[in-house]
């Protein structure tokens, strides 16, 4: 299944500040169930790609301990109507991307 | 007893073991390739550090500027901003947590369009320093702050 982001950016000066929300359970690995003492697997986030306008601007690699439900907010140079893209991978293979115009 | 136990262990390796052979755990260990396991599963901040930049010797700096709330009433969702904007020549920001299990919360690489900025939430299990490391022009320069969770307190 698709990693669902929710995004939003406005260019000001140059300077573009890029916000995401991200729908994600980021388990960590070390939650135990408290029924079978067994951990939950670990399943997060772990690589993150922002790129305006093609060109690679961050990149990012994340643990376990990143929020569920992630928030990233970023700032990259780009001007109005510059394409950005963010697309993340998580440790059990599933991807999302999400773009928008600046 | 002993027998039960033997069995579950063959089960459970068996099982593994098809999984494998399946192709079942290929895509991760494939992109775990890219992902700097042995920092994010050091035990120490100094060792998550020699991980990725191949030195734990940062220096203290008022330009990298950490803003972290003093109480957390919620560790799950701590909110953490670094900003490094005011220094030139930004090549990478990490954020840790340093009495976490595995300190290594997350790491940014910025290439020629990005600006050192980075906002997030990380989880914390309990009070103790979040340290952000910038490393800029070849320097390692940080930022440390306190913050003091409270679990279980009011309203929690």
């Amino acid at each position: 299944m698709a990693i669902q982001i929710r995004m939003r950016g406005k260019a000001e000066n140059g300077v573009a500040e890029v916000k995401a929300l991200i729908k994600h359970p980021m388990e960590s690995g070390l939650r135990m169930n408290q029924k079978t003492g067994t951990p939950y697997p670990a399943l997060y986030i772990n690589m993150v790609s922002i790129k305006v306008n093609g060109v690679e601007a961050i990149t990012s690699q994340w643990s376990g301990a990143v929020s569920t439900n992630p928030y990233m907010a970023v700032k990259v140079k780009a001007n109005a109507g510059d394409e950005v893209v963010v697309s993340m991978t998580d440790n059990a293979g599933d991807t999302g991307t999400e773009t928008i115009k600046v | 007893m002993k027998r039960r136990s033997f069995l579950k262990g063959t089960l459970a390796t068996g099982a593994a073991a098809i999984a494998v052979n399946a192709g079942l755990l290929t895509p991760s260990t494939v992109l775990a390739a890219d992902w700097n396991k042995k920092a994010f599963d050091a035990k120490t901040t100094d060792d998550a550090l020699t991980s990725v930049y191949g030195s734990a010797g940062a220096t203290a700096s008022a330009d990298v500027k950490l803003k972290a709330p003093a109480i957390a009433e919620n560790g799950a969702v701590t909110p953490v901003e670094v900003d490094a904007s005011g220094i030139t020549g930004v090549e990478s920001i990490s954020i840790l947590a340093s009495k976490n299990p595995q300190p290594m919360v997350c790491e940014y690489t910025f290439g020629a369009a990005g600006v050192g900025f980075v906002s997030t939430r990380i989880k914390m299990g309990q009070t103790m320093n979040v340290v952000a490391v910038v490393k800029a022009g070849g320097k390692l320069l940080k930022a440390e702050q306190e913050v003091k969770v409270t679990i279980g307190g009011c309203g929690g």
